[in-house]
């Protein structure tokens, strides 16, 4: 572990002068020094600019001065109203409600990874389907969310192997929407080895978007997603030519409507950042997720074998990007997700609404997990959690409870709470707190508590190394990658996905 | 016949009420006498199965604490 | 037989091999009693957690192992784990304070606005009765309940 302070020796000797500054926090970013506001404004000095920002001599005629005055970082020009409406623009989600609906439609799964353990069943484990009256109870709890946005997301298991109920939900939920008029939206998360031509003609017919894992290049894929055939990832490859091909008959835009692909990082894909950032482009993705591994769904001694130091994630994910935006120089458009879910909200000052990535967390009020059985969980972690023996984000079940008494419930105050940066020590001072977030079941799951301590936490090491990362380029100022950067914030909206209005 | 065990819970730190129902929790394992002083709420424990002691006490103790904790500390 | 461990306070921290157990003196000027409960709180399901006070404004908090058996690294590591915890507690409990507005407004705003507006099912369920919160201050009383003229004691026996 690094104890020592980032190198800005000269900071030592600063005096600062309180009442010159509006309230700032601050990080050695490189050489420059990254200063972040209340409302997440950011500015990147030079040591000499920062002293004399802190020491409070700026003169009143400088280029600094203009900057600092048009960033909200001076107290004398303090604008309250833009301080509130940035504010307001960042925290857009907040009253908005569940937007997505998670459902566990089996946990029968017809592939075993290494990494899954506890959600996913044998395929002889009938009972672990969802029957068709469990799903219509979910949906029409579903439209009880005030949001105007529904996502309903099949997950397993493999959704696959509960087809019949799968299509039920859809056909159910488009007719109930009949009457709610929500903008309303499917995504299905599936293998697709059990995938055929009819079952995809109906998926492409009700507009359900697809979205699939690909653990990188084929051997790494097979070696840790295991069919009886050895071939997970020439069937899901095939798939996704075949899906992708079928966007481009209809005359889609390929660059917005191809397969999305999921990525698992275990100790076995950090070598391989430059295979896996290559079969992701081959396949025609145009975003991949470089996300660590979590703890949930598998045993303590398989994890002890899938883990890494968060170090070595860093370092893999500064390779793997980097490569990124060399490829996107050369005309290659691919996007690192988590890039673009914080370069968005630190140039354009919005939230895209990540769930796992917003203050406070979405769990339970901006989604809901509804498992096979009908239970109901805060997050798709807690219904893992529950498969694992642990019920503490269980909200209700989907024939008892009203929508009121699940996302009221105390548990999802606890988590509202404990996933407010505003209360959490080390963010409340973190100069990155404008843009991040926490996980309060990857919290109670790793440190045995819903707040978590940050300093110690995973996740907040990953989510600090890649601000990091992003920053240094932002301090660098290469006008291609900015350019690319800017490109990775822009949001086009997926239309086809949406059902038609009713 | 097997041995009487004493815990002895700050009236200042743990709620008289989560001590009651602690030790209601645990009746079926245990024969209990209460007492109150100044100071603490005492119970005397004799288990039902001398091998179980030890557990029941620290058993006993976090669910007094879990209840104390959940209805907001001792007062 | 109980002995120091290393690294920890002498005096405030002290391991029993022999029950499994560690113990560990808190100062509540440093550590408030809600962050000890806190901290404790979280302790319950890897340990059995009991708190004393030895002396005023000191806490006793008693860690030991469900296992029935610690080796020193493990109870060093427990309290270590502690410790942290308490801390983090500690320092929770000041900056709640510090933010509450801030907190409580973002929370109502979240759970108002995902609930949505109440259905006449759902306020028909609504319990009008029931008494969901103190009122130290008579807030909720009526006028005449709090004002009002008191109704006359009853005499007491020998009153002329």
């Amino acid at each position: 572990m690094n104890l020592s302070l980032p190198p800005a020796p000269s900071l030592v000797q600063l005096r600062p002068r309180a009442g010159t500054q509006a309230y700032f926090r601050w990080r050695a970013v490189g050489d420059k020094i990254l200063v972040t506001n209340l409302e997440g404004n950011w500015l990147l000095l030079t040591a000499p600019e920062f002293a004399a920002f802190v020491e409070g001599h700026v003169p009143e005629d400088s280029e600094l001065h203009a900057r600092l005055k048009a960033g909200n970082f001076l107290r004398a020009h303090y604008d309250v109203r833009a301080a509130a409406e940035r504010i307001r623009a960042r925290k857009s989600f907040l009253a908005g409600g569940p937007n997505l609906h998670i459902l566990v439609v089996t946990l029968r799964c017809n592939e075993t990874c290494v990494y899954c353990h506890a959600s996913r069943a044998n395929m002889d484990q009938v009972h672990t389907d969802m029957t068709r009256e469990t799903a219509e109870r979910a949906i029409d709890l579903v439209f009880r969310s005030p949001n105007p946005f529904i996502t309903i997301e099949f997950q397993g298991g493999e959704p696959l192997v509960n087809f019949d109920v799968v299509k039920h939900a859809i056909e159910y939920a488009v007719d109930q929407n009949r009457a709610h008029g929500k903008r309303l939206q499917f995504t299905m998360v599936s293998n697709f080895a059990l995938l055929d031509e009819a079952k995809l003609e109906y998926l492409l017919q009700h507009r359900v978007q697809l979205c699939t894992s690909i653990d990188g290049p084929e051997k790494l894929h097979n070696a840790q997603r295991k069919l009886p055939t050895q071939d997970a990832h020439q069937r899901a490859v095939g798939w996704i030519k075949r899906i992708n091909e079928a966007y481009g008959a209809s005359g889609l835009d390929p660059t917005l409507y191809h397969v999305e692909a999921l990525l698992t990082t275990t100790r076995e894909t950090l070598p391989l950042w430059k295979e896996v950032v290559d079969t992701y482009v081959g396949l025609g993705c145009k975003a991949l997720f470089l996300r660590a591994i979590d703890p949930f769904g598998f045993a303590d001694r398989t994890r002890q074998r899938l883990e890494y130091p968060r170090g070595e994630f860093m370092q893999f994910y500064r390779r793997a990007v980097d490569y990124m935006i060399e490829l996107n120089k050369q005309g290659v458009q691919i996007l690192e997700r988590y890039a673009s879910i914080f370069l968005t909200k630190v140039l354009r000052g919005e939230d895209p609404n990540f769930l796992d990535l917003r203050s406070p967390s979405g769990a339970g009020i901006g989604a809901l997990a509804y498992n096979y059985d009908g239970k109901v969980f805060t997050c798709d972690e807690g219904r893992m959690l529950h498969e694992m023996g642990d019920d503490t984000f269980h909200l209700g079940d989907v024939r008892t409870s009203s929508f009121r008494e699940l996302v009221g419930h105390e548990t999802v105050r606890a988590m509202t709470i404990a996933s407010n940066l505003d209360g959490q020590p080390d963010c409340v001072h973190c100069t990155y707190q404008p843009y991040c977030g926490t996980i309060p079941s990857f919290n109670h799951k790793s440190q045995g508590s819903i707040f978590g301590r940050m300093r110690e936490s995973n996740v907040c090491a990953v989510h600090k190394g890649i601000q990091d990362y992003l920053f240094e380029k932002l301090a660098e100022a290469d006008p291609e990658t900015l350019a690319i950067f800017d490109r990775w914030t822009t949001v086009r909206s997926r239309d086809h996905f949406v059902q038609p209005a009713p | 016949m097997s041995d009487v065990h004493e815990l002895r819970f700050s009236r200042q730190l743990y709620s008289g009420e989560a001590v009651d129902q602690a030790v209601k929790a645990f009746a079926r394992f245990a024969a209990f006498d209460l007492e109150q002083t100044e100071d603490h709420w005492v119970v005397r424990m004799r288990p039902s199965d001398p091998n179980l002691a030890r557990r029941l006490r620290g058993e006993l103790g976090n669910h007094a604490l879990g209840l104390t904790v959940q209805r907001g500390g001792a007062k | 037989m109980t002995t120091s461990i290393e690294g920890a306070p002498a005096g405030l921290v002290v391991a029993d091999e022999q029950a499994a157990a560690v113990h560990f003196l808190v100062d509540e000027e440093l550590y408030p009693l809600p962050a000890i409960y806190g901290a404790a709180y979280v302790f319950i399901d890897r340990c059995y957690v009991f708190l004393d006070r030895p002396e005023p404004a000191r806490v006793r908090v008693v860690l030991t192992a469900k296992s029935g058996a610690a080796a020193p690294e493990a109870l060093r590591a427990l309290i270590g784990e502690f410790a942290n915890e308490l801390l983090s507690c500690a320092f929770r409990h000041q900056i709640a304070q510090d933010n509450r507005v801030l907190i409580e407004t973002a929370t109502m705003q979240a759970l108002a606005g995902a609930m949505g507006q109440p259905s006449l099912d759902d306020l028909a369920k609504f319990d009008f009765r029931d008494q969901g919160f103190d009122d130290p201050l008579g807030i909720a009383m009526s006028w005449e309940e709090k004002h009002g003229r008191k109704s006359p004691k009853p005499e007491s026996e020998g009153a002329p």
